[in-house]
């Protein structure tokens, strides 16, 4: 099994393809679900503490607005630990924890930065390309799997 | 127990920020309840293309489809708070269109802020019970005449004001520096009171504002403890007689500024800054102090120089006060340094906040500085108008307590 | 700040979404039901929330994606069902993320139709979607058409 970082992190599609094909996808809801789990100090709704934004520095310098470092705080050590990544690169109506343009222009950065194997695609429009789309996934995480 | 006042949010970011329960707790603390417009994805992507301000961040566009449906009321709410992440500007630019929409385009108060992950419950009250005021209280805000014999006490950060008015006219006043917040009120009361020749119990009415405004209230057993946006609101456009129509009121106060498009006497769209000494009274204080002149000597000293002769490269306060020290041993005048000060003091108002409403005549200038006709000149050069200074305009917010506070007189 | 203490730690919570002609997500609530040996499952109007130890609602997970492989879809949710903090009755509205998951909803159709398709054909023999990344600005050829069109 590899852990595969998927963007949008929130995308329903992603997660089930990757967990369908047989890998652990890394998504916004695994990281909130840390958060909500874990015992601090009480700050709903997402439990992010004004002390995220601050562990967001490792990632985003300080002149960098409190919410792209916050968000950063829930990314960055995913796509630390990601040893894959699936892109859907116009994902433009993904909203909350994807809802900041700033900040997911960063994640792909990251993303990119990293030598790992990686898909980018677009989401389809219509049922052929619906086809090519699973099959691209479909292919790339069998992959994945005979490569580990 | 009254309904709470429904407070629509519009934002991007404070999720994100470890800030919302700060933004929850401030607007419950004042009786507020604050909730997300519904819409669904089709509203979305109709009303952000009708908009046609084409962001990038999803959750902006979203508070786009969310103004609209508040605008055309599909969605039904008594107030708007806008918050978006300080140092966005892609977030400064919807935060300011939304803000001018709603306005032009509704009755609802709005009140928008640019936040850090510092951003406390604290900062927020008195923005969101602003709010609360213009939602519940319109009924009392239209008052226009006081009556009666009723006190106002201000109980600013740098001053403490109180007024004694009878049958809409002021008729015993009361000032000084604030030391101990109980002691300067009483001290001012009694002072306000002893001018009018009149005893507390003979007083009908009291209400209190500015920052001291719930401890003084308790005390003095007020009838009205309501924030300083609401209050000198009512009272600059009273004192100043413009009642109805549009006007836009500036106080630069000792810790903090305050800038208010008003309509008909109530706030619509509002700003309270405070990031930075540099831009408050404060400065000009120091500036005085450094010059050594008395603060009510800064002003006329000020009219005599022309502040363009002397370099400022910062607008904070120490820094700034370290220019206008150098500029003295380089040879400046002591005129052309304190036109200095009253400039950056103006410009760096002008900047950072009068962007954030929109200026219609007349412009009001109240609070203590608005004495300092430096400033006033400075101000009114910069938004190229004529500035309207009140009587009374340093004690504006204990004017804007006595006159609402003679809507709690009992018909006998 | 207050102290916090949370609930539900271990658990793990998953959406199961059904966009399918045949089924409905009360048919799977029905399956689920049967199968859930007292994991809290929680119908809703895109199929189901399950939650509940990571084991238990893998294996009811894997039994409802046999109903209809091609049409059910599975994805991790960080909050326990009904939780306040995300609940719509409490936030006066949707949260964020569920126009987001109305935006993909619209999307699946056409996933469900890759994945019934590649049942009969080997996906190594579909050729690659276009990858976005690489895709050229306008290609010199078509540039010339377009002019050529604007001049006729």
């Amino acid at each position: 099994m590899v852990k595969v970082f998927i963007y949008p992190a929130t995308s329903l599609i992603l997660s089930d393809m990757v967990a369908r094909f047989g890998h652990t996808p890394l998504s916004s809801a695994t990281a909130i679900r840390e958060r909500i789990q874990t015992a601090g100090l009480e700050s709903p709704p997402l439990q992010i503490t004004p002390e995220e934004p601050k562990k967001g520095l490792k990632w985003a310098a300080v002149e960098v607005p409190a919410g792209v470092r916050g968000r950063m705080s829930l990314y960055g050590p995913m796509i630390e630990a990601c040893e894959a990544a699936i892109i859907i690169n116009d994902a433009d109506l993904a909203f909350g924890c994807m809802g900041c343009a700033r900040t997911n222009e960063l994640i792909k950065f990251l993303v990119h930065q990293k030598d790992i194997p990686r898909l980018e695609l677009n989401y389809p429009k219509n049922d052929d390309e619906g086809v090519k789309f699973v099959a691209a996934i479909k292919r790339f995480l069998t992959e994945l799997g005979e490569a580990k | 127990m009254t309904q709470p006042v429904r407070i629509a949010q519009l934002s991007c970011g404070p999720e994100y920020s470890g800030i919302q329960h700060e933004i929850d707790e401030a607007a419950r603390e004042v009786g507020g309840e604050i909730f997300y417009p519904d819409v669904a994805l089709k509203d979305i992507r109709r009303d952000f293309t009708k908009f046609g301000l084409d962001v990038k961040s999803p959750d902006l566009k979203l508070a786009i489809a969310r103004a609209i449906a508040l605008v055309e009321g599909r969605v039904e709410a008594d107030a708007v708070f806008i918050a978006t992440c300080f140092r966005c500007a892609e977030a400064a630019i919807v935060r300011n269109e939304l803000r001018r929409y709603i306005n032009e385009h509704s009755r609802l108060p709005v009140v928008s802020y640019s936040f850090t992950e510092r951003t406390t419950s604290g900062t927020l009250l008195t923005r969101m019970e602003a709010l609360t005021t213009i939602a519940r209280r319109r009924a009392l805000l239209a008052r226009e005449t006081q009556k009666g014999l009723t006190l106002g006490l201000d109980s600013g950060s740098a001053t403490t004001k109180a007024v004694v008015m009878r049958d809409n006219r002021i008729i015993g006043t009361g000032w000084q520096p604030t030391t101990e917040v109980i002691k300067s009120a009483n001290e001012v009361i009694a002072h306000a009171l002893s001018e009018a020749g009149v005893t507390r119990d003979e007083i009908q009415a009291v209400g209190t504002t500015g920052y001291g405004r719930f401890l003084i209230g308790k005390e003095i057993n007020a009838d009205l403890i309501q924030e300083e946006l609401t209050v000198n609101s009512k009272g600059a456009v009273y004192l100043a007689n413009r009642q109805h129509g549009p006007a836009t009121v500036i106080d630069i106060g000792g810790m903090d500024n305050k800038a208010i498009s008003v309509m008909d006497g109530i706030p619509g769209v509002f700003t309270m800054g405070g990031i930075c000494a540099g831009a408050s009274g404060r400065f000009l204080e120091m500036t005085a102090k450094r010059l050594g002149v008395e603060i009510t000597e800064l002003g006329p000293l000020s009219m005599k120089g022309f502040g363009g002769r002397v370099p400022m490269n910062s607008y904070c306060i120490v820094f700034g006060t370290q220019s206008l020290v150098n500029a003295l041993a380089a040879g400046s005048t002591r005129e052309d340094v304190a036109a200095a000060a009253c400039h950056s003091v103006a410009e760096q108002v002008y900047e950072q906040q009068l962007q954030e409403v929109d200026i219609k005549e007349p412009v009001i200038m109240v609070g203590g500085t608005s004495l300092i006709e430096g400033l006033v000149f400075a101000m009114g050069e910069l938004l190229q108008t004529k500035i309207v200074v009140p009587p009374y305009s340093q004690y504006i917010g204990a004017v804007g307590s006595a006159l609402l506070a003679s809507g709690f007189i009992k018909d006998d | 700040m207050t102290a916090y203490t949370p609930t539900h730690v271990g658990s793990v919570t998953k959406y199961v979404m059904v966009e399918s002609f045949d089924i409905t997500p009360a048919d799977l609530a029905l399956r689920g039901y049967e199968i859930s040996k007292g994991v809290m499952i929680k119908e809703t109007c895109f199929g189901l929330v399950i939650s509940g130890k990571e084991e238990e609602v893998d294996r009811i997970v894997t039994e409802l994606r046999k109903i209809d492989p091609d049409h059910i879809f599975v994805k991790d949710r960080g909050f326990p069902p009904g939780d306040a903090r995300r609940c719509r009755a409490n936030l006066g509205g949707a949260r964020p993320g569920y126009n987001g998951l109305e935006f993909e909803m619209s999307i699946i159709p056409y996933v469900s139709h890759g994945l019934e398709a590649l049942k009969n054909i080997d996906e190594k023999t579909v050729p690659p979607m276009e990858n976005p990344l690489e895709r050229p600005l306008l290609d010199i050829y078509k540039l010339k058409k377009l002019i050529d069109a604007q001049e006729s």
